[in-house]
């Protein structure tokens, strides 16, 4: 039996970080589908632009990526810091297949003249992923600052509570996509 | 944060792993074939949710590790994924 800790993993003020992220999340979220239970012809019709296969390999990349995360904190738990930063490096990458499938998705919408001003699905749409997109380019960095440490030796078995505080802004990202793809992408 | 187990055949994370790739898979096909499937879709709709609910928590006990922790941390995940989803699903049921 695993002895329970009364903390989270991680730092503990990143947890606090979390939470009021979460929160923003969550109001974002409510504003959305009680706006679109006003305009419902319109989200839904909307909604048929979207490209669902862009979806897929965004959420499956995100899942990817924070599974190598979670391999990366079992790494350093064994101390191999070369590992762990290996891991690391896979998880940056698949965010960065996160960054260029929603970046093609964006030129897609542009390039038909697509603004935040079209309407107000689009308004949603685009502000909602946008700022979810911008706290996956800060996890990256977050990451590859970790990794860098890891690579240099900067962790060991005894001492990786920086690893986990990484690790759970990254899984928090991933978290809010869970949400996001679903209610964006596949509700109507 | 890990749940490894050297003398597993498979680690219980890689596990998690597969499963949320499946419950990813699952949903995108109900959205993409629902027109063959025929769903209703406020069943549709709920049942996504419910999905994604299952996902974040899985995440949240696992990967994030909050399965090993004790005292008011160990809810904050899923107290945030009842929020929403509470406050979704109520949008979208009384938008049908």
């Amino acid at each position: 039996m695993t002895e329970k800790n009364r903390q989270p993993p991680g730092d503990l003020a990143i947890w606090i970080f979390i939470c009021a992220e979460l929160g923003v999340f969550a109001v974002f979220f409510a504003a959305y589908a009680f706006t679109r239970a006003q305009h419902v012809e319109l989200f839904n019709r909307y909604q048929q632009t979207l490209n669902s296969n862009y979806a897929l390999i965004n959420t499956l990349a995100l899942i990817t990526s924070s599974y190598f995360v979670v391999r990366a904190v079992a790494a350093i738990r064994d101390d191999h810091q070369r590992s762990c930063a290996r891991w690391l490096g896979a998880a940056i990458a698949m965010g960065g297949v996160f960054l260029v499938v929603k970046s093609m998705e964006y030129h897609h919408h542009f390039s038909a003249g697509v603004t935040l001003s079209t309407n107000t699905f689009y308004m949603f749409y685009l502000s909602l992923t946008f700022f979810h997109f911008m706290h996956v380019l800060m996890g990256m960095v977050i990451l590859a600052a970790v990794a860098l440490k890891a690579r240099r030796g900067g962790y060991s078995a005894s001492a990786y509570t920086g690893v986990e505080t990484g690790a759970s802004y990254w899984h928090m990202v991933d978290l809010v996509w869970i949400i996001l793809f679903p209610l964006v992408y596949v509700m109507r | 944060m890990t749940t490894t187990r050297r003398n597993a055949l498979v680690r219980p994370c890689t596990i998690i792993y597969l499963l949320l790739i499946g419950l990813t898979l699952l949903t995108w096909a109900l959205g993409r074939f629902n027109d063959r499937i025929g769903l209703p879709v406020a069943t549709l709709s709920m049942t996504v949710l419910g999905i994604a609910l299952l996902k974040g928590q899985l995440i949240g006990d696992f990967f994030m590790g909050l399965r090993r922790v004790r005292g008011a941390w160990r809810w904050v995940v899923t107290l945030w994924l009842l929020l929403p989803a509470s406050l979704i699903g109520y949008a979208f049921l009384s938008s049908y």
